[in-house]
């Protein structure tokens, strides 16, 4: 092996997560130590600690190009991984690590810039005969020209970064009138987001399913595919659920779709994990999307049904490996669940909930795998981020995989934020989740309650406030506590009341 | 409130949807059900923290503001606000509300913290229910603040590239 010491040039769950394949495969970890989390559970599993705590620069590291790759020489490093988002999709940083003899475990340059260029991709797509949604031929440079756009493909229509991914500088536009607006705000959310306020337009495939292919290219040209995920289940095309396989697909749309995704990689001389993003429509006809030349948040779903390490597999094809497997070895079996436990609010839209983790309790059965970066007294802080933990939930079938999904989600305990997790209890109770017939606007347009309580929980709350109220206002014998002229109290001083009760 | 409390023989807490739940005093550590009664203990201990015991199932509960009577509580994650009233408040309470208005003006509110990117309105300019105001930016997403009514801006009190906090206000609006 090559690969001696990989910095890891990432934090939170991926980062834990490439680590501990490191360690299996003896290869040594650094990790860079942050002073917005000094104490994050990331650093503990690391072989070497980069203290950079002491950076008063205004970007973060991990968007920092000359100082990771300054941080790998100076410990040692011979190779990078860059985990997801931060600069796992940046071309000229992995030029970068090429040029001081660094291993960057990912694509290449060239495949990243092609890739991450959404017009440039939709040119070698459309080249390759892969389906594909009407839209502009290359970027376009105002509202004006997207409107005359529009009216030739007809509304409604999506606007997007060039340079983009994950939701942001994406825009909906469903009529003239708003392309204005939408337009500008598309591109001042791109320019902030990708440092590129270029964006095109297409048509927009009302009410698809996400549907992904992971593939798997190794440096000797082979490119296999590993099967699709289903990643509908999104609010502001933010993924919240995925699983694999997907109920969407037969065994001859998988084909299809899979040689598909496999050509567009060998059209880039793709090498690494990869994903190839498809929008399925009502007839079963596939778009596609574009392509992520990262390890992605979802890999796992894929890991469980295929029973392989695809961070492995990244380290093993940077290291100059032939794959071993042909596309013929892959055995896609069983189903997995994806739930992402997200600090965030969801009677309140979603809104990000940052704190202190004050417990975690995670569920441990042999049909759950939990990744996450974070413990008890970890924080999840406003400027990463909202991620509690991945919890992944295997079973035979798609019904025996959502019903120990039901049971894992109420084995789950976070106190100190606000989580995701009622939403997913009433997800794996939804009759539109349990027959498959959810899209992407699932969210939006099929919920009135984004949430699950039991018949009684209400009440029992009711009670408690009950309770509180009786021991403060009316027993004689009650600690007399101080409403601070009716301001708010920590929570967590009250807690500590209430365990004397 | 001292000398009403030998005379209290029930409360109710109200919750913000108005669902109205009452409680004899003194308080029961049971809750029936139909005819039979259950019951309801809150326990703690070093690994859950907080939380009640009910039916054999255990349920994570915090206590996330309590100010005066009114108490929200995380209840198996979900968030409930409760005032919680003796029959005289609840009453009282009833003569006030009736002799009120609508509300006129709608505060809004920012829903998390974030930073302000862009502000689409200026005072004195009518906004339609659902049309955008604000844009915030938070945790990397660029929200859309929507107008939750009609009506006329009479103040906008932020400016882009400013921060604010969760609650802080960021547009009034005359119905």
């Amino acid at each position: 092996m090559k690969i001696k010491r990989i910095l890891i040039a990432n934090r939170g769950e991926i980062a834990v997560r490439i680590m501990k394949t490191a360690r299996m495969m003896r290869i040594e970890t650094v990790a860079v130590k942050t002073a917005v989390e000094t104490n994050a559970m990331y650093l503990s599993s690391a072989d070497v600690i980069f203290d950079n705590t002491e950076d008063i620069s205004e970007i973060p590291v991990f968007l920092d190009i000359e100082k990771l790759i300054s941080i790998a020489l100076k410990t040692n490093a011979n190779a990078i991984h860059p985990g997801y988002g931060f600069l796992a999709e940046n071309a000229y940083f992995a030029q970068k690590c090429i040029e001081n003899k660094l291993i960057f475990i990912g694509p290449t340059p060239d495949a990243i810039y092609k890739m991450g260029n959404k017009t440039i991709a939709r040119k070698i797509a459309l080249a390759n005969g892969i389906p594909m949604a009407m839209g502009s031929e290359g970027n376009i440079g105002t509202e004006e020209e997207a409107v005359v756009i529009a009216e030739k493909i007809g509304y409604p229509v999506i606007i997007k970064a060039a340079s983009g991914g994950g939701g942001r500088g994406m825009r909906i536009v469903r009529k003239a009138e708003d392309m204005e607006k939408l337009f500008i705000i598309a591109s001042k959310e791109a320019e902030k987001a990708f440092n590129d306020p270029s964006v095109f337009v297409e048509k927009y495939i009302e009410n698809p399913k996400h549907i992904e292919f992971q593939i798997l290219g190794d440096t000797k040209g082979n490119v296999i595919h590993l099967g699709e995920r289903e990643c509908s289940i999104q609010r502001k095309h933010q993924k919240l659920l995925e699983e694999a396989p997907s109920c969407a697909l037969d065994e001859e749309l998988r084909q299809k779709m899979g040689s598909m995704a496999v050509q567009i990689a060998k059209a880039v001389d793709y090498h690494s994990a990869g994903t190839v993003e498809f929008l399925l429509d009502s007839d079963k006809n596939f778009y596609f999307m574009e392509m992520n030349t990262r390890i992605q948040v979802e890999h796992p779903v894929t890991e469980i049904i295929t029973g392989l390490d695809l961070i492995e597999q990244q380290i093993r094809i940077a290291n100059g490996e032939e794959l071993k497997y042909k596309q013929n070895d892959i055995r896609l079996e069983g189903w997995a669940i994806e739930c992402r436990i997200n600090a965030e609010d969801v009677q309140a839209g979603f809104a990000p909930d940052p704190g202190k983790i004050e417990s975690l309790n995670m569920p441990s059965f042999p049909c759950v795998r939990v990744d996450t970066g974070v413990q008890a007294g970890s924080s999840i802080v406003a400027s990463y981020d909202s991620m509690i933990a991945k919890l992944i939930v295997k079973g035979k079938d798609r019904k025996d995989a959502i019903k120990n999904c039901k049971m894992a989600l109420d084995k789950v305990w976070i106190k100190g934020t606000k989580t995701t997790l009622p939403f997913f209890r009433m997800l794996v109770r939804h009759q539109k989740f349990l027959d498959g017939s959810f899209t992407t606007a699932f969210i939006e347009k099929d919920l009135e309650k984004y949430y699950f309580n039991s018949e009684y929980e209400e009440m029992l709350a009711a009670w408690l406030a009950t309770k509180l109220f009786v021991e403060e206002n009316l027993n004689d014998n009650s600690i007399n506590i101080d409403f601070e002229h009716g301001k708010e109290m920590s929570p967590w001083l009250l807690n500590k009341r209430m365990n004397q009760f | 409130m001292a000398n009403e409390k030998l005379q209290i023989k029930k409360l109710y807490a109200l919750s913000s949807e108005n669902r109205k739940f009452s409680f004899s005093l003194p308080l029961k550590q049971t809750i029936r059900i139909g005819k039979r009664d259950y019951e309801v203990k809150l326990k703690a201990d070093e690994k859950y923290g907080t939380y009640i015991l009910w039916k054999n199932r255990k349920y994570p509960v915090e206590i996330v503001s309590s100010r005066q009577n009114k108490y929200e509580i995380l209840f198996n994650d979900i968030s409930y606000t409760f005032t919680v009233e003796t029959p005289f408040s609840l009453k009282r309470m009833k003569v006030l509300n009736s002799g009120r208005d609508k509300v006129e003006t709608e505060f809004i509110k920012a829903p998390m913290p974030g930073k302000i990117i862009d502000v689409l309105v200026r005072e004195g300019s009518s906004v339609l229910r659902s049309e955008p105001l604000i844009i915030l930016e938070a945790m990397k997403m660029q929200n859309e603040i929507i107008s939750p009514v009609t009506g006329t801006i009479v103040k906008v009190a932020v400016k882009p590239n400013t921060n604010v906090m969760k609650d802080d206000l960021l547009v009034e609006i005359k119905l």
